[in-house]
């Protein structure tokens, strides 16, 4: 049963891999295939990073159209696509987020951050479970504020400014409370890396 | 784990060595901003182990998005995406005007990308008053990409100024601030104004007496061009706090191709 999902998630992995490829040497029509096997883990990335569906979708727009003019920057050789692709829509939403505050606030993050109760959709590619296992086990090593503040910088976009203002410490107790996470964090996931 | 230094119960971070591995973690979860964070970006540009250490972090923390409910976006999205990739003309009235506000991004995409020629003839017919600095034979996009971009941002009558170049090549801006003194008070942060209208980009907070080399995000990038507008604001020390509005503009230049 694993090695049959394991198999298909390879086989759909392999699948964007070659469209990645085919896209950088300038088939637009692959942009199609790989927007269909990714925008709804994309999307999902950037609507709880922005919350806000139309600035989540216009996020997603630009995510692809930046894909398709610069496809040439992704290396098959290093990432797995789906995990290249998840950093890529993060950093632009998140990106996203930050201009829209110079503008004046379009999205206040605490308001509207309403997360859809649902299920990852069945069809969702995933990065992948073993990594996510052990960055959770590793997260899961550092006391609980730690892990949060540090999900936070992930998914809210805050600096380190932010997550000392609204924690209500002095920046320099935010940024070593997060520095020595991440001294330990870096720790625990070579340690993982070696055993593997 | 019972002799880890940092469980001392001082908590001013002072025994923890911020080494570079931990500059790419804080790089890729986007925690810095100001000096630190243009002094990463420079370090990602130049240094190809922070680089690989960057890529490792960002490796390792994106499997947190699996945890994420996936969502459907609503079809007009991908109609919108193809219309901008096939320089669809034809596909309806909100598009058009989509594609003109985007007019300027697109004539630099094209500069930069050749490939993106034909469709950049699709944008110049769709408005056809637009003044266009890139000639329209499609065989020919012959705005040279290497030029580099540069602006004077004069500072007040102090006969002072900044000095930006922008290199379309490798992405990379040089921001210069020779002569210039920090109070101690504020700091002054750089901006890009987008021709399209849409928000401010800041690139960064100025570092007085130093030439400072940052890449730029795609995001800025895809705005860079001929007569761009810069201003400097005044800001609070460590550039404007997030969900303020930017401090007051004490000075402004624009970009000029070489």
């Amino acid at each position: 049963m694993a090695d049959a999902s394991t198999d298909a998630a390879t086989i759909a992995r392999e699948k964007l891999r070659t469209a990645m490829v085919r896209l950088a040497d300038g088939d637009s029509a692959a942009l199609e295939e790989i927007y269909a096997a990714t925008r709804v883990k994309l999307f999902g990335i950037c609507f709880r990073i922005l919350g806000d569906r139309k600035e989540a979708e216009d996020a997603l727009q630009d995510v692809y159209v930046n894909l398709w003019q610069r496809a040439d920057r992704y290396d098959p050789a290093r990432a797995s696509p789906i995990s290249w692709l998840a950093t890529f829509a993060r950093n632009r939403a998140v990106d996203r987020l930050r201009t829209g505050k110079v503008r004046g606030g379009a999205v206040p993050v605490e308001e509207a951050n309403p997360l859809p109760d649902q299920a990852p959709l069945a069809d969702m590619l995933l990065v992948d479970a073993e990594q996510s296992a052990q960055i959770h086990t590793c997260l899961t090593g550092l006391d609980e504020k730690t892990q949060n503040h540090i999900k936070s910088a992930f998914f809210d976009g805050y600096t380190y400014a932010e997550l000392a203002e609204q924690a209500d410490v002095p920046l320099g107790t935010m940024k070593s409370w997060i520095r020595r996470g991440l001294q330990k964090l870096r720790a625990c996931l070579e340690a993982s890396e070696v055993r593997s | 784990m019972s002799q880890d230094p940092t469980n001392s119960p001082q908590d001013d971070g002072a025994n923890i060595n911020r080494d570079d591995p931990m500059i790419a973690a804080e790089y890729s979860l986007g925690l810095l901003e100001g000096e630190e964070l243009m002094a990463a970006r420079g370090k990602l540009a130049t240094d190809p182990d922070f680089a690989w250490r960057k890529e490792w972090w960002d490796d390792w923390f994106v499997p947190l998005t699996d945890e994420v409910a996936g969502m459907e976006p609503s079809r007009e999205v991908w109609t919108r995406i193809a219309a901008q990739v096939n320089g669809d003309a034809a596909s309806g009235g909100a598009d058009v005007i989509d594609l003109q506000s985007r007019l300027k991004r697109w004539q630099w995409t094209a500069a930069i990308t050749s490939a993106a020629a034909a469709l950049l003839l699709a944008v110049l017919v769709i408005s056809p008053g637009e003044v266009s600095p890139v000639p329209t034979d499609p065989d020919g996009p012959v705005l040279a990409a290497a030029d580099p971009l540069v602006a004077q941002v004069p500072i007040g009558d102090t006969g002072l100024r900044l000095d930006v170049t922008y290199m379309p090549d490798s992405e990379q801006m040089l921001i210069g601030a020779i002569g210039l003194t920090a109070d101690g008070v504020h700091d002054h942060e750089l901006w890009l104004v987008p021709a399209d209208g849409s928000a401010l980009q800041s690139l960064g907070v100025v570092t007085p007496g130093e030439v400072i080399a940052t890449e730029l995000s795609e995001d800025i990038t895809g705005n860079m061009g001929d007569g761009v507008t810069l201003v400097l604001t005044r800001e609070p020390i460590g550039g404007k706090p997030d969900g303020e509005d930017a401090g007051p503009v004490v000075a402004e230049g624009a970009f000029s191709q070489v």
